[in-house]
């Protein structure tokens, strides 16, 4: 959803104060290359923080899909988070062609240190860059990452880039979830696209990752002349249920009620359909003047909860007939609507 | 989380015997060979699932288990995103494009378009002819693809060869390679993340058993 939401940052908020806060809850449809049958419509939550590249803005993302996370209710949450703009320029400073580059990346995303190892020897890489790039790809914590820097000042952009990160793991203490934010040099996906960090969230119990997101500080100018820096992140909805799941635990159900009105007197059944509607339920009129009895077993068939019966006033009891229980019981109305947790 | 790392291996056919053979030089040995989806191994950590190889990939994508054994091919075709993790250097085999013995084809540059070609690997076969420009009908045949010429389903074929044993028997000559592969142990990106020293562990007994040979 990105994209979209940058083209609207563009073309409908141009001088909308900065810092801007987006948010969306939307399906996306996804055309994939790929010849597996996967699903191309999928609902997906995200976020958008446009107009600031600080590590605060970085670290305000990582703190609210970590604590968005929670929130849904799932445990043994992590973040690893990689750097695209440190790779990339890695790769420049060891003069590699396009060949290369793939390579590499694809030796890093298989974590393949023995290949990468051997490819590095066979390319002859400068020692410290080589030194810096098994360094970085055996490092698991933020704070390891810090330790590492290249002499010379030819390298001066690569350790503005390192230092940044150590200010970001800073910020991520203040914000105490250091310890759920890992390193992982070889996250490397959209490369091109992601100028900073870039990064994945996922807990044990699923193998797949429930979505992630990265700075993208070259994209929104693309759709215009704004040129904005922004950062973001989208979760699926889909694999959040999927780790609910998997991890035992309950998804609430908070489904509504279904309630039909039947009743000889209209006015009174469109008025506790209204006052049902209010009150969050979902309620029906009886408009055939079909028999209680066939009331009752339309309402099995459209997975109704109750038929309710009134007569002339709302102000006395009401037959409710449970359609789950097949039982019926009178009450008064305004009990009825308080045990479907409705208001009044 | 004290969850046992899963492995699978296949359930049948050439790769099972040294699968189970390298998992026992690192130390872990299958307890449960016969008729068993899912055994116990002499690691604690460890159990192993068999499975058909051609689905362990996917297995291993979506997490199913943790740790799979398979061919580079078969993740190919899959088009699994996975990590693999050592190349454990048996299963070695070749997909080519063969053609009939008495075919005036000699080179893949040679291939006519809309030529018909039989194969159990549709995904690496399609990639392949459109990464040349060369518009081709992928048949997708699930084994025996040898026969398709002699039958006249195909012109040509991409299939699997170890020796070009089966080839030479069905007299067909090979014209270009498609891909080298070796069986590797795969493994799923997530859980490489939680169980990364014990992975980690293993992989350094597995390279230790190969290098023991």
């Amino acid at each position: 959803m990105t994209a979209p939401v940058a083209r609207i940052v563009t073309t409908r908020m141009p001088s909308a104060p900065e810092p801007i806060r987006l948010f969306y809850v939307n399906n996306v449809f996804r055309y994939s290359q790929s010849y597996l049958k996967r699903e191309r419509e999928f609902c997906q939550a995200g976020v958008e923080l446009v107009g600031c590249n600080t590590p605060e803005a970085d670290g305000e993302m990582l703190a609210l899909l970590i604590s968005s996370l929670k929130e849904v209710g799932l445990r043994e949450v992590r973040v690893d988070l990689g750097y695209a703009s440190l790779l990339k320029d890695l790769m420049n400073a060891a003069v590699l062609d396009t060949q290369q580059k793939a390579s590499v990346q694809g030796l890093l995303a298989c974590r393949d240190s023995v290949g990468l190892q051997q490819f590095m020897e066979q390319n002859s890489f400068p020692s410290d860059l080589r030194d810096a790039f098994l360094e970085l790809s055996r490092c698991r914590r933020l704070d390891e990452v810090s330790s590492i820097s290249l002499s010379g000042s030819k390298y001066d952009k690569l350790n503005k880039q390192l230092d940044s990160l150590t200010e970001l793991q800073k910020t991520l203490v203040d914000y105490e979830i250091d310890d759920l934010v890992f390193f992982d040099f070889s996250l490397t996906k959209k490369i091109e696209y992601y100028t900073g960090i870039v990064f994945e969230a996922s807990v044990p119990n699923l193998g797949l990752p429930l979505g992630g997101g990265g700075r993208y500080d070259n994209f929104i100018e693309k759709f215009g002349k704004l040129k904005l820096p922004a950062t973001g992140f989208a979760l699926e909805i889909g694999k959040l249920l999927q780790a609910l799941n998997a991890q035992g635990s309950e998804i609430p159900d908070d489904t509504k009620s279904r309630v039909i009105v039947a009743s000889k007197f209209r006015d009174t059944a469109i008025e506790a359909v209204k006052v049902l509607r209010e009150g969050g339920v979902i309620a029906s009129l009886e408009i055939t003047g079909r028999s209680l009895e066939k009331t009752i077993e339309y309402a099995k068939l459209t997975e109704t909860d109750y038929v309710v019966s009134v007569v002339s006033s709302l102000k006395s009891t009401v037959t409710v007939y449970d359609i789950k229980t097949n039982a019926s019981r009178n009450v008064m109305f305004e009990t009825f609507l308080k045990e479907l947790g409705g208001r009044c | 989380m004290n969850k046992k790392i899963r492995i699978a291996i296949p359930n049948k056919g050439r790769l099972k015997k040294p699968a189970i053979e390298a998992l026992g030089q690192a130390g872990i040995e299958v307890l449960e060979e016969e008729r068993a989806y899912v055994s116990e191994t002499s690691d604690p950590r460890f159990e192993v699932i068999f499975a058909r190889a051609n689905d362990i990939p996917v297995y291993v994508q979506y997490g199913a288990v943790d740790l799979g054994v398979t061919g580079h091919d078969l993740i190919q075709e899959r088009e699994a995103n996975v990590l693999e993790l050592m190349d454990l250097e048996f299963g070695k085999c070749t997909l080519v494009v063969a053609v009939p013995e008495e075919s005036t084809i000699n080179s893949l540059g040679e291939v006519p378009a809309l030529t018909r070609v039989a194969t159990g690997f549709p995904n690496i076969t399609r990639k392949f002819f459109e990464k040349m420009g060369k518009q081709v009908e992928v048949l997708e045949v699930s084994g025996t693809a040898e026969l398709a010429p002699k039958l006249g389903l195909a012109q040509i074929i991409v299939d699997l060869t170890s020796t070009g044993e089966t080839l030479k028997k069905n007299k067909l000559k090979i014209i270009g390679t498609v891909l080298e592969s070796t069986t590797r142990l795969a493994c799923n990106k997530i859980a490489y993340r939680t169980f990364e020293k014990q992975i980690n562990e293993l992989i350094a007994r597995m390279r230790g058993g190969m290098e023991k040979e």
